[in-house]
């Protein structure tokens, strides 16, 4: 990628994720909201971070090349629940569960 | 401000900052690989901002995608940003407008959470201690990817470990949000709604299709449940 296809780049994804940063913020901000579009703000955050993890978890194209892959994810992804629920701690849900993947990993 | 509300953010930010610090120097690594120098992968990060968005352009670029292919295909993972922002609108209505903008300028994944949870807890949150939370942790991504370009020729580093120190903190974060039958089926819906979009090779608006799916059916179970 040469510098001027950088900077194209850069200014295009810049302005699309400014756009989706602020514009909710200014459309909705100091508006009394109904009951259920307050649920629905309520529920924002569990929807994103269970897409998110579903996101990194469910690579079907990858799995399917290399199903020890999926379980090394998936094994790992369990060590950090219990640690999650255990401690509530996301650096030691962060160590631990790069220590126990990279474990997986060197076992296989 | 105080320094003891600089200390209690700072505190918050830290996992967030060691997390960005471990996986920012791949990512760095990996625009390095495709024509960035140090200098740009700083300015890129700390003003793009994005773990996700920076890790599929290089990705993407390797893989031979044309240019407006990747700003489409990274733009459509941006897009959960909208649900971010419109989740902060209720917390800030009474701050200025060029203030809330500024915080909402800087708001990731993982500073949306730590945020989120403190601005909805009963010890209340503010927004100078927010704009903390997002500036600490957008300095510690915006330095590591520099970081990770200047070292890209001689390193090699294992960046799915890395990356799956992200999804430790996802799931860390997911938990922490659990309380109830609605989350738990806002949970589930939006793992299925990831799950389907993946099996239909609709990779790319995988998250915002399985967030929006996780809060409709959340929505409806909570209307069912009041009548």
């Amino acid at each position: 990628m040469n510098t001027r296809q950088i900077l194209l780049l850069w200014a295009a994804l810049l302005v699309v994720m400014l756009a989706c940063r602020c514009l909710p913020l200014v459309l909705l901000r100091g508006r009394s909201l109904s009951p259920r579009v307050e649920r629905a703000l309520s529920l924002i955050p569990v929807a994103a971070f269970a897409a998110l993890v579903a996101n990194d978890l469910v690579r079907p194209d990858a799995y399917a090349q290399d199903p020890l892959l999926a379980m090394r994810a998936l094994a790992s992804a369990l060590v950090v629940l219990l640690v999650a629920r255990k401690s509530g701690s996301l650096v030691w849900c962060a160590v631990v569960g790069m220590g126990c993947y990279a474990l997986l990993a060197l076992a296989a | 401000m105080r320094a003891q509300d600089v200390r209690q953010a700072l505190s918050l930010a830290a996992p967030v900052m060691l997390a960005y610090a471990s996986i920012g120097v791949p990512c760095g690594v990996m625009e390095a690989q495709v024509g960035f120098t140090p200098l740009m992968a700083f300015l890129f990060s700390a003003t793009y901002y994005s773990g996700a968005g920076q890790f599929m352009v290089s990705n993407l670029w390797m893989a031979g995608t044309p240019l407006a292919s990747i700003v489409l295909s990274v733009s459509l993972v941006t897009t959960r940003q909208l649900l971010y922002s419109a989740a902060f609108a209720p917390y800030l209505g009474k701050e200025r407008r060029r203030r809330a903008l500024g915080f909402a300028a800087l708001v990731t994944d993982e500073t949306f959470g730590v945020n989120l949870d403190r601005f909805s807890s009963a010890d209340g949150w503010d927004l100078p201690r927010a704009n903390v939370v997002n500036v600490a942790s957008m300095l510690s991504w915006a330095c590591a990817n520099g970081v990770g370009a200047a070292l890209g020729a001689v390193l090699s580093l294992p960046t799915d470990v890395m990356s799956f120190g992200m999804t430790a903190i996802f799931i860390c974060l997911l938990v922490g949000q659990l309380k109830g039958a609605a989350t738990a089926l806002t949970c589930l819906a939006a793992a299925l709604g990831v799950t389907a979009c993946k099996l239909l090779g609709l990779d790319d608006v995988a998250i915002v299709v399985g967030a929006v799916a996780g809060v409709a059916c959340g929505v409806a179970f909570g209307e069912v449940r009041d009548q």
